[in-house]
């Protein structure tokens, strides 16, 4: 048996090339028994393509694994599985319609085939849970769990299945810092009983906190492997970047404008499931400040979103921006601009052309669209120039969207809700899932817009981007604002503190609310 | 900077491989057709040269080759049309009826009006016959979220046996003492022009025509035809632009059904000259298949239609000729059909695979934005 610090897996000189791109090559990686192996890197660098072949999800153009000292071919997950290498992807792998209990058992051979009987999973399921601390209700259909649980679901899956070879593909993107805190907690448990944890981030911080070991990847190549004790969070983030990253608070000229742009009061609505979703809310942005909207996903911070846009029809209460009441979906691209949370589902069309997306609320209008035909001459001029303008890089404005990387269709997306100069604008989530440099580029032009003289909302679940960039922040925890702060040397403890809704935190403090 | 490009292809070359699917059906299906003849024990060469010429041999046979064609045409539009919004109308059979029962009603009344603006009011009461047929589905898919197809498929079923009931006497629309259940003839006013004298070729063919070219305008160069594309691709993205979504499903729903309704126009108004008990037989369930072997392209349609139509209008020739009994011409007629949907369904089911595959590499490999 091999014990802790004995190599349980190594992958060598593994190479992996998609169309155009080379997204492993030549790594080499190692674990140890009982280690837990941060894997660090952009968007890209290739981390989610190395493990996806350790799951045998991917094979490799070349290269080879060895577990526990012998070389092996992992056709696919089941063989995975028998080899005891268990992952959380990234995108939860679970069927929302069965239960948790059911999610779990989902590919295990049944032990009376053809008879289904979960009465000794049902039992293991709650030994897991309660050795584990986690609570679940292995009755409870999927859908019905917050994201969170979702997470601990599918660690339990992993549990279940007695993996000793963990992967776990950015898993506290969906955490509060709390619930992180847990998760990181449990993977040192994990460690300590001797099974070895691929911790997959972009995150530094939480690199440092968690990992034994970190090995940093970048363009597809192993640049390096550090101790996780040893390593400087500059030098691990130029590792990862090649030079050096800052998040910290952008600085900013002071607000010129009182004028509000936007006036919420007392806004009800009810989420897709037809429950309370925001409850009472009030909030006023002026022109040319930027309030961010800190929470944990799920709080209310979609539907305020959907609400202010039009798309989500309010129970009670008023929107306006700038003195126009909003009732229906907004067109106007001069009053307001809305990048939505997921672009594939709501901001873009995927099997149109970049051009057709460019215009996709102002098609009818002139010069767009003249006696009712629509020129498309004009939109593929105004698309031009707006690529140009953005940077969408794309060989025309003809190409599918689909076509382009996941960094140019947010800018295709940017680029059209901009492009009106909105004097309002909502962004929810606008950097998820991209890289640093993406990041920061999406960053610079909410600045540039709050400088222009528009209101922005920036709903994010990254508190620091949300610390860096706004000049307000808001606390949303179940639909309701739980406190406002002034960024500027907002203190972190407290905001994760308001966010999972101990309101109390302000009111021992002085100066917190406004 | 890793970027990815599609190649676009000339419309030329985009034609031929969207047309290359078809194509390769059509040989499987005249592939697999030959060794049912060959069982038959007659010459598959023999009987495809005769279907051949029973469809475009001389004027007679190209004419009705038309004629077949005509229904085809525009049932295919019909569903090609609600395919755009993503909505499989599988009503164009109950649609023909209602469409033709409209046209006929209109057709078999004298109006003191000159004959074109008869014909007109005859053509626009098919339309909206069909239209009328597609209130249901329309409504039910729209604003209920209620499956058009099983809709679409049932109201069929309604339409067959309500036009079956009208020409039943009694019934304003029935003939009376008639030897088989039908309505009096269509005036000569509101008749579709012959257009090849001494055959049956009627003005429907040209209708077809025009209205396959007209929605391919529409769907390309109207805001219409831009929110039809948005709603059918992404409607939620739609909905984000400031679509009505549920409005423009319903809108296309209805437009679909009513160029069903067309078909049945084209039929009682230029070739059987009254209302008939069963008269489509199936052109309806044909009309799906002519869609999907054009891939819902409109243009498309007119080549899926025309080779639809000289099928049928070869069998005849084939029968004859070779001893191919009529049943065993439907039999190849389905299998063509059959190859086209398979191939096509697979094609789709690959490019589906392909899509989710880009997808996660994407997240991975191409969010590389720099």
């Amino acid at each position: 048996m091999v014990k802790n610090g004995d190599p349980v897996l190594r992958m060598r000189a593994i190479t992996k090339r998609f169309p155009g791109v080379l997204a492993n090559d030549h790594i080499d990686f190692e674990l140890k028994a009982g280690e837990v192996h941060g894997l660090l890197g952009e968007n890209g660098a290739g981390k989610t393509t190395l493990m996806k072949i350790l799951y045998g999800h991917l094979q490799p153009d070349s290269g080879e694994i060895l577990i526990r000292g012998e070389k092996v071919e992992i056709a696919g997950p089941k063989e995975a599985n028998e080899l005891g290498i268990g992952m959380v992807h990234q995108h939860f792998m679970l069927v929302q319609n069965l239960t948790a209990l059911e999610n779990v058992v989902l590919g295990i051979p049944l032990e009376r085939p053809p008879l289904l009987d979960l009465g000794p999973a049902r039992a293991k399921f709650k030994q897991l849970t309660k050795e584990y601390e986690l609570e679940l209700d292995p009755n409870m259909p999927v859908w019905q769990l917050p994201v969170g649980d979702q997470q601990w679901l599918e660690i339990l899956k992993l549990l279940f299945r007695d993996a000793n070879i963990l992967i776990l593909d950015e898993p506290t993107a969906v955490l509060a810092p709390q619930q992180a805190e847990q998760l990181f907690r449990l993977i040192r448990r994990f460690a300590q009983e001797g099974r070895s944890i691929v911790f997959i981030s972009h995150k530094l911080k939480e690199m440092k906190a968690v990992a034994d070991r970190i090995t940093v990847l970048r363009d597809g190549q192993v640049i390096g492997t550090v101790d996780a004790a040893d390593a400087q969070p500059s030098q691990l983030a130029e590792m990862m970047v090649g030079r050096m990253v800052f998040l910290e608070r952008r600085s900013r000229p002071p607000r010129e404008s009182e004028q509000a742009v936007l006036e919420i009061k007392d806004l009800n609505c009810l989420n897709d499931r037809g429950l309370p979703a925001l409850k009472d809310l009030n909030l006023t942005i002026r022109a040319g400040e930027i309030v961010g909207v800190a929470g944990v996903d799920g709080n209310g911070q979609r539907e305020l979103a959907e609400c202010i846009s039009g798309l989500r029809k309010p129970t009670a209460g008023s929107i306006r921006i700038c003195g126009q009441p909003i009732q229906d979906v907004v067109r106007d691209t001069s009053l307001l601009g809305f990048v939505p949370e997921d672009r594939h589902r709501t901001g873009l069309v995927l099997g149109f052309t970049v051009a057709e997306n460019m215009v996709l609320k102002t098609f009818a209008d002139p010069p767009f669209t003249r006696r009712g035909i629509i020129r498309w001459d004009e939109v593929h001029r105004h698309a031009s120039k707006l690529m140009r303008e953005y940077d969408v890089r794309a060989p025309d404005p003809m190409v599918l969207v689909s076509s382009l990387s996941g960094g140019n269709q947010q800018r295709v997306v940017v680029a059209r809700e901009l492009s009106g100069k909105p004097s309002m604008l909502v962004t929810s989530q606008p950097t998820r899932g991209l890289d640093v440099g993406s990041v920061e580029s999406v960053h610079s032009v909410l600045l540039r817009e709050r400088n222009r003289g528009a209101g922005v909302l920036f709903i994010s679940t990254e508190l620091s981007e949300v610390m860096a960039l706004s000049d307000r922040i808001i606390v949303m925890y179940k639909g309701e604002i739980m406190g406002e702060l002034e960024a500027e040397g907002a203190d972190v403890n407290t905001i994760g503190e308001l966010m999972l809704g101990h309101r109390e935190v302000l009111e021992s403090q002085v100066g917190g609310a406004q | 900077m890793k970027e990815r490009t599609k190649i676009i292809l000339p419309i030329l070359g985009d034609l031929v491989l969207t047309g290359g699917r078809p194509v390769l059906a059509i040989l499987l299906a005249l592939l697999a057709g030959s060794a049912i003849i060959l069982i038959y024990g007659s010459d598959p060469l023999q009987a495809y040269a005769a279907m051949l010429d029973g469809a475009v041999g001389n004027r007679a046979a190209l004419a009705n080759t038309g004629v077949r064609t005509a229904p085809l045409l525009l049932g295919g539009l019909a569903v090609a049309f609600g395919f755009k919004a993503n909505l499989l109308n599988v009503g164009v059979e109950g649609q023909i009826y209602a469409g033709g029962a409209a046209a006929a009603a209109v057709g078999i009344t004298p109006l003191p009006v000159p004959p074109w603006l008869h014909l007109t009011l005859a053509v626009l009461a098919g339309f909206l016959g069909g239209a009328a047929w597609g209130l249901i589905p329309a409504y039910l898919k729209a604003y209920r979220g209620v499956s058009e197809i099983v809709i679409t498929l049932m109201m069929n079923y309604v339409g067959i046996q309500f036009a079956s009931l009208l020409v039943h006497d009694p019934s304003p629309l029935a003939k009376p003492g008639a030897f088989y259940p039908q309505s009096p003839l269509i005036l000569p006013s509101a008749r579709l022009p012959v257009l090849i004298k001494g055959t049956s070729l009627h003005a429907g063919l040209i209708l077809g025509v025009i209205l396959a070219v007209l929605i391919y305008l529409l769907l390309k160069y109207t805001p219409f035809g831009f929110r039809t594309r948005m709603t059918g691709q992404n409607p939620e993205a739609a909905r984000f632009a400031g679509v009505k979504v549920r409005r423009q499903i319903a809108l296309v729903m209805l437009i679909s059904a009513g160029l069903g309704g067309l078909a049945g126009t084209g039929e009682v108004l230029g070739l059987k000259l009254a209302l008939y008990d069963y008269f489509a037989c199936g052109l309806g369930y044909d009309a799906i298949a002519v869609a999907l072997m054009a891939n819902a392209n409109p243009l498309g349609v007119i080549l899926s239609a025309l080779f639809f139509g000289a099928l049928r209008a070869g069998a005849g020739k084939m029968q004859v000729v070779a001893g191919i009994e009529t049943p065993i011409s439907q039999v190849i007629q389905a299998l063509a059909i059959l190859f086209v949907i398979a191939i096509g369904f697979g094609e789709s089911r690959r490019l589906a695979r392909r899509l989710r595959r880009e997808e996660e590499e994407e997240e991975e490999v191409l969010a590389d934005g720099g």
